[in-house]
């Protein structure tokens, strides 16, 4: 878990030095410009428009080094708790 | 032997509009254009002026419900499911102010009560075929395009006419997602533009048009797949370079500058050839040019090399 963790923080580094503060959103929209389409209309067509509005769109608004770096901090810091028991 | 042959202009009896409903739109905007003059700040509970229903243009099915038409809605600046309508009841509709400029003779701002007074107002029942491969048939009230060209005098060398729709972030959701290119834009050649057909809305079922269907002003060309009408228009623009619409940066695989109705050339994820009626759910034919061929097929017989259906 804790090299999963590195990883991921690595990756935030990563999307820090390449992308700076752009949004997730951003970010994936200059990967693939439909995907974001698709995934908002299936999300708000068919289970509920507020999980897009509510919960996903907050993080596609977050800069896309965020997610990656406090999932990367969490299992880094899980990983290392666990293994001094 | 006597044949009875319909015609696709045949009309069901059923989709007359009541004549007691055509009298007391009369009476009602004959008030609403009082109260107009009493007080600006009522204007957008007036009423439309008059307008006659335009019978060159038959649809051959029945007119749509006016509560499915009013919601069930594609507006992806409130979101992309289509029960937006309750929060576009939140954008001002007035006072609302549409810009003409570009490449004319005389640039212009039209107030919206200015376009209604002045613009040659009449119905048109049309057709309209989403890319979703549903479709609707709407008694839209407004102008043919070619009359609001013939004010601003579009110069010699445009080609294109630009469609922009207002970005409100206060009341639109949608433009959270800012990775979007709004605004939302969308054109076509000066030549569509000038077609019989196109027409800028302002009205619906004898109503000023509602904010989900694109109040205060739209854009409604019937041959086309609808993503290529524009709603609540601010600024219309004369160019002589293509315009990347929106959907156009977005998919354009799916999503092309032409998007003429086709039921021969399928969405690269579903068939063209149905579409579902709203409110009854029956499936019918989709035709081609969503079945105004004999008004506009002949924009487009020099421009075969071109992706005119998608």
């Amino acid at each position: 878990m804790r090299l999963i963790g590195l990883a991921l923080l690595a990756l935030a580094v990563g999307l820090f030095a390449v992308f700076g503060g752009d949004p997730l959103g951003a970010v994936l929209f200059r990967l693939d410009p439909g995907l974001l389409n698709l995934v908002q209309a299936v999300v708000q067509r068919y289970l509920l428009p507020m999980i897009w509005d509510d919960l996903l769109l907050p993080v596609l608004e977050a800069p896309a080094w965020v997610v990656p770096a406090i999932l990367g901090g969490a299992m880094t810091l899980f990983g290392w708790m666990r293994a001094r028991g | 032997m006597h044949i009875l042959k319909s015609r696709p202009w045949n009309l069901p009896e059923s989709s007359a509009t009541p004549e007691a409903l055509v009298f007391g739109r009369r009476q009602a905007m004959a008030l609403g254009a009082g109260m107009l003059a009493a007080s600006p700040a009522m204007a957008q509970q007036a009423g439309l002026p008059p307008a006659m229903r335009n019978t060159r243009y038959v649809p051959g099915r029945a007119i749509t419900a006016e509560r499915e038409v009013t919601t069930y809605n594609n507006f992806y600046e409130f979101g992309s499911q289509k029960t937006i309508s309750a929060a576009a009841q939140r954008m001002p509709m007035r006072p609302w102010t549409v810009k003409v400029e570009g490449m004319v003779e005389t640039p212009r701002e039209y107030g919206i009560e200015d376009l209604l007074a002045r613009m040659p107002l009449e119905e048109r029942v049309y057709r309209l075929r989403c890319v979703e491969a549903w479709a609707m048939v709407v008694p839209w009230t407004g102008f043919p395009l070619s009359a609001l060209l013939a004010e601003v005098k579009p110069l010699s060398s445009a080609r294109y006419v630009v469609f922009q729709t207002a970005t409100i972030p206060s009341v639109m959701p949608g433009l959270r997602q800012s990775w979007y290119p709004w605004p939302y834009t969308e054109g076509c050649t000066l030549a569509e533009a000038a077609n019989e057909l196109s027409f800028m809305v302002v009205g619906a079922y004898g109503k000023l048009l509602p904010p989900q269907n694109g109040g205060p002003l739209r854009f409604h060309q019937p041959w086309k797949y609808g993503f290529k009408a524009g709603k609540s228009l601010v600024t219309i623009r004369l160019t002589d370079q293509r315009p990347v619409s929106f959907w156009e940066k977005i998919q354009a695989q799916e999503y092309g500058f032409w998007a003429n109705v086709n039921p021969a050339v399928p969405h690269p994820r579903w068939s063209q050839a149905q579409e579902r009626m709203l409110g009854t759910g029956e499936s019918v034919p989709t035709l081609l040019f969503n079945g105004y061929g004999e008004f506009v097929a002949d924009l487009y017989t020099n421009l075969q090399r071109e992706r005119l259906w998608a």
